[in-house]
């Protein structure tokens, strides 16, 4: 089960690597957020199938960290964009 | 852990499904016209792709153990904030004017 978690994290990496396409291309600032936000939990993703590969469980708790955070930064984005740093 | 012949072939089939929308997502978001057609494949990209690959690991582990349980965290915190970030993407992407796709029939806000 260890090779086909392995492939699996591999495969999702890939997708990330496709979304920086998207971040070097697009056109407004939106964009690169939700592309941003997109690696981001594919990289969550990644960290909690390597935690599991790996049988260390300190990696999880990045995984919930990187999940959360990257969502809050998108908020503050989008909310910045509307109202300006107020 | 719980490790048998159906858990396996459940957890491939669970990880077969979240690859396949994770890389249509990620097809759509390169693809799509629009900044706001592009938030609605990113909130496809956690929704369909994301969460399979979560209860994968929480069927792998077993949901009251120590992986399956923060698997289980990680999947709760991803569908709550989602849709969240998404609309608040997509608002601000409206008032600060970024341009609809020509092709798009019908503008609800401004009518």
């Amino acid at each position: 089960m260890d090779t086909w978690f392995t492939a699996v994290a591999i495969a999702e990496m890939a997708i990330a690597a496709i979304l920086v396409v998207r971040l070097a291309r697009g056109p407004s600032v939106g964009d690169r957020i939700v592309a941003v936000n997109a690696m981001c939990t594919q990289c969550a993703i990644v960290v909690v199938l390597f935690s599991v590969i790996s049988g260390r469980l300190v990696s999880l708790d990045v995984a919930i960290w990187l999940a959360s955070f990257s969502y809050l930064g998108a908020l503050v984005w989008a909310r910045y964009l509307e109202r300006g740093l107020k | 852990m719980i490790s048998s012949d159906v858990t396996d072939i459940v957890v491939v089939i669970l990880c077969a499904v979240g690859l396949f929308f994770s890389l249509t997502a990620a097809v759509g978001l390169l693809r799509m016209p629009d900044v706001y057609l592009r938030i609605q494949c990113s909130t496809q990209l956690v929704t369909l792709g994301a969460l399979p690959l979560l209860v994968a690991i929480v069927v792998f582990a077993g949901p009251i153990s120590s992986y399956g349980s923060r698997a289980l965290i990680v999947a709760a915190l991803l569908l709550v904030l989602a849709p969240a970030t998404s609309h608040a993407l997509g608002r601000s992407a409206y008032l600060t004017d970024v341009p609809m796709w020509p092709g798009a029939v019908r503008d609800e806000p401004r009518d």
